[in-house]
Formats: C-alpha cells, structure tokens, sequence
C-alpha cells in the first residue's frame, strides 16, 4: 500500500522515544487499557493524517478555503460519530504517522496504511475497512507495449520507497529494475519523462490518475495478494484494545454498507473540483500560507539561534572546564546530527513528557540546530578581534561582560556579518524539513498543491521562485546593514 | 608629595615559555616623576610596561601601584587599581566601532559610573585639550595617526588616572606627525603628570624624563638624568646604543 516506514528513521525515532519514556512506559505498560475511555472523556478523536494522497486524503481548495477530503476522512468522520466524540484531524508527513500514534501525538492514524506483520509489532490495527489491489501506471503511448503486467518483463518500473509494490515489483516482474523515490507525484513525473516504463501504485490512485490526465494508462498488476498486504487499516498505539473494538464496529458497518464506494464517489467529485482550475493563481493562498509559515519559523529560530550562539560562544571563553566543555559538546552533538532528527526528536521524543505543537517543536528545534552554528561563528568573530581591544579596554578598567558587550561584540559582528548571513540564508531553506512533522511551510504546501493538482513541475517552479525572492530580499536587507556598519566604522 | 612612591618594582621577571624576558628588574617610580625607558628592540621594554598594570602577567617579583602588590589581589581590585593608570598603545588601539566621543565616554561611564552628560563634558574638554573637539562624532578611521593618539591619550585621560603609561606612543606615526603627539605628551609632563614612557624619541627623553633608564637582554643597566644618559654614558651596551642614535641624527 502506501509508503512504509524507513526503517532508519523509525529505529532513531523509536529508540530516542524509548530513552525520554523509558520509567514512564514500564511504570505504564501493566496499567489497564484506558485508551477508549480517554477518548471518551476528552470528547474527542485526534486522528493524525497525510492530507497528499488521492483519493484516500488530500486538500480541496474550495471558494479559497483549504479543507480536508477523501475516503479515509470520510471512515474517520463516521468512526467519530460512531464514538459520539468530535472529530479532530492533525495533518503530517507519512513517515510521521505511527510515531505520532506511538507518542500519543494522537489517537489514531489513516492513511491508507496496511497492516503488514511488521508493522504489527509496534501498533495496532483496526480491521480492514478497504482493499486497494493493485496496478501499474503507463504512458498512453506504450499501451501496445505493456497489455499486461507480463509485458513488463526487463522493463524499469518505479515506486515509493520500502512499500509494498516495490518489494513486490523486485520479487515478481523478472529482469526488471526498480526505481523508488519518495512521494507518488515525483514518481508520475518520472513515468511522464520516460525516466520509468511502469509505476506500481494501488489502484484507487491509479484511477484517479487516469481520470486526471489522459496521457497516462493503466493496467492491473496479475499479483495474487494476501489480505493484509493490500488492505488498508487504522493504526492505534499498541495496548488500546478497548477503542481498536469499538472502532472495528464502524468498520463492519463501513464493510457491510459497502460504505467506501460511496465515500470514495465522494473524494472523485472533490478530485475534479481541485482539477477544475490547475493554474498555481488559483492555489495562491496555500503558498502564501507556506511563505508565511517558512518566514515564521526562520524569523523566530534566527533570534533564538543567535541568542543561543552568544550564550554558547561566550561559553567557550568561560575559566571554568566544565562551562567550556558543555558548549562543545552542545556544539558538536548539535553538528553531528541531522537537523531532521533533530526535528522529530523535539516534537515525538521530548512531547511525550511536555506536549509541544509541531509548529513550537519546529521552531525548537531550528533554533537549537541554528545556534550551534553561530555560536562557531560568533566564536571566529571574537577572536578575530584585535588583541590590541582587549587591552585597550583592560587598561581602562573595564569588566570583561563591558569589554564584550561594548568593544569586543560589536566589532564581531561587524567581522562576521556576511558568515551570519549566509546562516540566515540557509536557515530559510533548511527550515523546510520541518515539513516532516506537519507544519505547513512551504514545502509542505508544495506537495499538498501537486497532489492535488496533479500538476509535477509547476508548482516545484513557483515554491523556487518563493524561496528566491525571499532569500534575495534578505540578502538585500543583510547588504543594507553591512554598509551601514562599514560607514560607522 | 614628590616623593611618594607612586610605582614600585622588586625583582620582577617575565619569561615567555623559555626565554627570559625581564630578569630581576627593580625599580621606583615616584609622584611627578617623568621616566622614559629606552633600549634595543627586544630589550624587554614593553613587556615591562606591560607588567606595570598586569597586562602581561610577571612569572615572579612584585609590581607595587600605591603600595598594593598587583600580582596577589582579585580580579576585581585589580580593575580598580587599573583604572587609576592610563596607558596608551603603539597602534592607538582606538574602539573602531564607536565615535572618538563616546571612546572618551565609555570608561567613566561603565566603571567610574559617571553620568552621560558630566561624561560628555569632561570628554569634550580633553578633547579640547589635544585639539580635537571639532572630531568628537568622527570615527577614529576617519582620523589620522597622529589625531587617533591624541584622542587615545585624552580616552586615558578622561579616568583621571595617577599614572600614564606609554608603549611606544610614536613609532607608529608617520614622521611628519610625531610632533603634534609628543607636544600633548610635554604638556602633560608639565603639568605634573606621572609618566612611563617607552620611547625611541630621545629628543623627547632629553627634554622631558626626570630619568632615563636603559634596558637591554631584560635588565635596566643604566639609570640617570637625561644629561649623564645622553652625554657620559657609563653602561657599555649603553654608550654603544647612544652612539648609534646620535650617530645616525
């Protein structure tokens, strides 16, 4: 089914979630299952999804408002009402979803997710409310080439990363080569540039595609499949027993209705709406929520970054070992990890003890992750201070927080300001990871439009555009400043 | 009051990794007294200077400022103490980033806690002083040498200090402007300002010092007036570095 689990990310994920809750699970595990009365009580199900996947959950822009849609929304309002809760929905990347249950980020997950025997192990699933089967994609112009998925033999087929189709693409088309990416839209794309011959997808979305755009084919996959490989599930934290059986009710009733036809009519019909107007005019207030959000983000982390590399730059011009020896540390744990671990550690390991939002853990996270740099550069900076400064300044009397606050800082900033710079700069580009835990930056933004357009390339071109002019005006801005120093100077 | 040991030097000596700096070095300054230090290059002249108001530390020995021993107190009165001895610098060591007005402010602002505006004042009368009101809101890039130390003599002087120390005030000027800094440097002296002064200027050391004193390989060989100094050396390395000076004039 849809993308799986990297496994990499989640054993950092996990393993950084186990160190931060270790007491608190062990003290918890024994502890009776209160998972359905919880919901209960709160009166409401947070249900956590990835809104850029058609039919199954993506964004409408409907009279200029953005709203979520599709089958599994549809499963989930009816899973609510059944509860007789209000429904809320957090949106996320994928690669989020069964951390965000497994922290408690949320209830439940959807997300066309199929429980395969792994993922079992560390969550719950609720019975199966759909099943795909799946199918490749081609090019209009190759349907004499490929009939079937037979003619596919040798052929280059592509596929999200560590799903399903990619496994099964590998095992069952001989002599094939297999070419996964991450998000589906990226994969159409390379099918569309004949980068690929064939894309194994899940049929809904296959059809969709189709619907969509009338250069594209497809055909069925002949593979023979297990139940649970094709099916899609609700995720739960492991140990809710009581709210996996009372959701399971709405899933038989969904099974039994044949509910899911209807639902997924429904998304086809908010499908075209998306695809009435394609033209990125008509999406301008999702990126101009992007922009904000990006802005946002690296405005708030390039302060508390540059309040942190002070702190920890004058930290390494401490007497005291221990204060030296903290700030390196910081500095090369910080530099030494990924800031996308970073990110995930902040919002999934440290919100286990404190509830942060994903916007506030972004923002955290940016910020420690932005420290460590200019604190390295602020520490270049004062040391490319003239010695003669400091003496100046000693033999005046002057303290050594009035040295630095007066003479030494100044000028070093003065030094540094073009390496401070181009850390602002980048900082604008790299907050763009955030985008994994569901803060809608422009990133973020940029995949919601290109699911729901169907459109791989222009909406790439104006997130590119957004991201220069935002990154040129600063770099003005910087520039401005830069020859206002040289003048006092 | 002429009398008062203001300076006061025992056995002082300065290495620098392995290499001896200053070895023993014993000497008084007193009240109004105007010493001008001079010597080959690597003497040790500046160092000793420096170790006047602990800008270098010494390795061993004492330096006595009106009769407290600078290398056994805190950090703290050490600034005390500091702030009662102006020093001027060979490269002016001006603050870049400010204006020469607020050079002269900063000091008596942050550690005499000073008001802004009896700040100001004062600044601007020194500035007065050396001739150079009219640049109280340039920045010292703008300034020649020669102004820049003028406008480092008068920051020193905005703390009020007891002693005035100088680490080659000239030799970083372009000749032509030499005259204009050693002429502030002479009328303080006549004031009655204390001096130390490491100089190359022996035209100044003859005029102004109350006593030359000549090091060289880290010891004072020689100390007298400008008179016996200049005239009837008695040191050998002394006659032999006065002889090249006069020879070369």
């Amino acid at each position: 089914m849809k993308k799986s689990f990297k496994a990499i990310i989640q054993a950092i994920i996990v393993i950084m979630a186990l160190l931060t809750v270790a007491a608190w699970h062990t003290s918890n595990a024994a502890a009776a299952d209160t998972s359905l009365q919880r919901v209960k009580q709160r009166g409401e199900l947070i249900v956590v999804t990835s809104p850029d996947y058609p039919p199954y959950e993506f964004m409408v822009n409907e009279n200029g408002k953005s709203k979520m849609v599709g089958m599994d929304i549809d499963v989930a309002k009816k899973v609510a009402k059944d509860l007789h809760v209000k429904l809320v929905m957090k949106s996320m990347n994928f690669d989020s979803l069964l951390v965000a249950i497994q922290t408690g980020k949320a209830d439940m997950a959807i997300g066309g997710i199929n429980p395969t025997n792994e993922r079992r192990q560390s969550v719950d699933f609720s019975k199966i409310y759909y099943s795909g089967g799946q199918s490749f994609l081609i090019n209009s112009k190759d349907v004499n080439k490929y009939k079937s998925a037979k003619n596919l033999k040798g052929a280059t087929i592509g596929a999200q990363t560590g799903t399903l189709q990619y496994g099964l693409a590998k095992k069952r088309i001989p002599n094939s080569t297999v070419k996964g990416m991450d998000k589906s839209t990226d994969l159409v794309l390379a099918l569309k540039t004949n980068k690929i011959d064939a894309l194994g997808i899940e049929k809904p979305t296959a059809e969709a595609y189709v619907k969509n755009d009338p250069t594209l084919k497809m055909i069925s996959s002949g593979y023979n499949l297990n139940k649970n490989d094709v099916g899609a599930a609700m995720a739960f934290k492991k140990g809710s027993g009581s709210l996996v059986n009372a959701v399971n009710k709405s899933v038989d009733q969904i099974q039994k209705k044949h509910l899911t036809d209807k639902y997924l009519a429904a998304a086809g019909k908010y499908m075209k709406v998306n695809t009435v107007n394609t033209s990125m005019f008509h999406y301008w207030t999702y990126f101009a929520k992007g922009v904000e959000y990006t802005l946002l983000i690296s405005l708030v982390s390039t302060f508390f970054g540059v309040v942190l590399g002070v702190i920890l730059a004058l930290m390494r011009f401490s007497k005291q070992k221990w204060v030296r020896g903290l700030a390196i540390s910081y500095t090369e744990f910080i530099r030494g990890t990924p800031l996308m671990v970073q990110v995930m550690f902040v919002y999934f390991g440290i919100g286990v003890v404190i509830n942060i939002p994903a916007l506030i853990s972004g923002m955290i996270a940016v910020s420690l992750n932005s420290g460590a740099y200019v604190a390295e550069i602020i520490r270049g900076g004062i040391n490319s201070v003239a010695t003669g400064q400091t003496e100046a300044a000693e033999s005046l009397g002057l303290t050594k927080r009035d040295m630095m606050q007066y003479v030494v800082l100044p000028q070093a900033f003065r030094n540094i300001w073009p390496a401070l710079g181009n850390e602002f700069i980048s900082l604008i580009k790299e907050s763009s990871i955030v985008s994994i835990i569901g803060v809608t930056d422009l990133i973020y933004q940029l995949n919601i439009v290109r699911a729901d357009t169907y459109r791989g390339v222009i909406p790439i071109f104006v997130a590119m555009v957004l991201y220069f002019i935002m990154t040129f005006a600063l770099t003005r801005i910087l520039n401005h400043y830069e020859g206002k120093m040289k003048h006092a100077g | 009051m002429q009398d008062k040991k203001v300076i006061e030097v025992n056995h002082l000596s300065k290495k620098f990794g392995e290499t001896d700096v200053l070895k023993d070095i014993n000497g008084t300054v007193k009240s109004g007294q105007v010493i001008c230090v001079i010597g080959p290059s690597g003497a040790g002249k500046s160092t000793f200077l420096r170790c006047l108001n602990l800008l270098e530390k010494p390795t061993s020995g004492e330096v006595k400022f009106d009769g407290t021993d600078l290398t056994h107190v805190s950090s703290k009165q050490l600034l005390d103490l500091r702030e009662r001895m102006g020093m001027v610098f060979q490269s002016f060591n001006l603050f870049p980033n400010m204006t020469v007005l607020k050079n002269l402010m900063l000091a008596p602002i942050r550690v005499k806690h000073m008001s802004e505006a009896e700040a100001e004042k004062t600044a601007i009368a020194l500035l007065d002083r050396v001739g150079l009101k009219e640049k109280a809101n340039a920045y010292p890039s703008s300034l020649s040498g020669g102004q820049q130390q003028r406008v480092a003599i008068a920051r020193a002087l905005a703390m009020n200090p007891e002693v005035m120390l100088f680490d080659e005030p000239t030799s970083a000027l372009d000749p032509e402007m030499v005259g204009e800094v050693l002429e502030v440097m002479q009328e303080l002296a006549n004031e009655g300002m204390t001096m130390v002064v490491v100089t190359h200027e022996m035209g100044f050391a003859k005029s102004v010092a109350d006593e030359v004193w000549f090091m060289a390989d880290g010891y004072i060989l020689e100390r007298s007036s400008p008179d016996d100094m200049f005239e009837h050396p008695k040191n050998d390395r002394a006659k032999d570095f006065i002889g090249k000076i006069i020879g070369s004039v």
